[in-house]
């Protein structure tokens, strides 16, 4: 139970992370559009740099993100990676319904039909997990022993 | 060529980098508090962890390689070859954390990768 809140909360935290960056970021894109072609020179990288720096949606996206990479590390110190990993997957199936109804992006057959698999995927990945949850901490045990 | 091996890179240190994060965060032990002053203890103690530390650089390793990836290659190819790691950050977790990988979850782990790269393939 507290591995679906912490992961939930996490996959959560991350798609709404991706949602903040990808509006912060095309609203700096949209400010550089007019002013010349894409270019990666460094004056130009640097600029877009300092403006991602000053966008309160990019702290905010970035922050998330960390909470994120927190929840995911706290997951790992009790539940298997094979678990975890996979289970933080269903994070596409979020950025996917988050790209289509937050940022008004369309999104392909294919791309629903991957979200899906995914779906499926992460269900049974969870149906292994109450096994592999009881194993753990003979686990942690061991790998204790050996370092 | 040069693009395969980054996007070896990107897999390879995305799940080194996981494996060493998981070494780390069992080192720690279960987090089961919501203590703020442990937490932060608990922080200090996963930023100051040898394989915590060597995971972070892995992973930043995995990301530099996909960014050089993608100055060579297009993102249509990059991401989808990158949803094999999901294979692979399971045989290492299985090879170097000797974690027990029964058949139900295997087959949800072959299912995201496949929904994964579906995903990924760009749009028409």
């Amino acid at each position: 139970m507290k591995t679906a809140a912490v992961l939930i909360t996490a996959i959560v935290a991350q798609a709404f992370g991706d949602v903040c960056l990808t509006k912060g970021m095309k609203a700096i894109a949209s400010l550089e559009a007019g002013s010349s072609s894409m270019s990666d020179s460094l004056s130009q990288v640097l600029h877009i740099a300092v403006q991602a720096f000053q966008s309160p949606m990019i702290w905010v996206g970035t922050l998330l993100l960390i909470v994120f990479f927190a929840l995911f590390s706290a997951a790992l110190s009790w539940a298997d990676l094979s678990f975890v990993l996979p289970a933080t997957a269903f994070g596409y199936v979020l950025n996917v319904a988050a790209g289509y109804y937050l940022l008004g992006e369309s999104v392909s057959n294919t791309r629903w039909a991957g979200a899906l698999i995914i779906t499926l995927g992460v269900l049974f990945v969870s149906r292994s997990g109450q096994r592999a949850l009881q194993a753990q901490p003979e686990k942690a045990h061991a790998s204790g022993v050996i370092e | 060529m040069i693009t395969a091996l980054l996007v070896a890179l990107v897999v390879l240190g995305g799940s080194a980098g996981d494996v060493f994060i998981t070494k780390g965060m069992k080192q720690l032990g279960e987090i089961s508090t919501l203590n703020i002053r442990r937490l932060i203890g608990l922080f200090g103690r996963a930023i100051t962890n040898r394989h915590f530390l060597i995971g972070v650089f892995f992973m930043a390793v995995s990301y530099f390689s996909f960014l050089g990836a993608l100055r060579l290659a297009d993102l249509s190819l990059v991401l989808p070859a990158t949803s094999i790691s999901f294979v692979i950050t399971t045989f290492a977790a299985r090879l170097f954390l000797k974690e027990t990988i029964s058949p139900i979850r295997w087959a949800g782990i072959l299912l995201v990768c496949l929904g994964v790269a579906l995903i990924s393939i760009p749009q028409p």
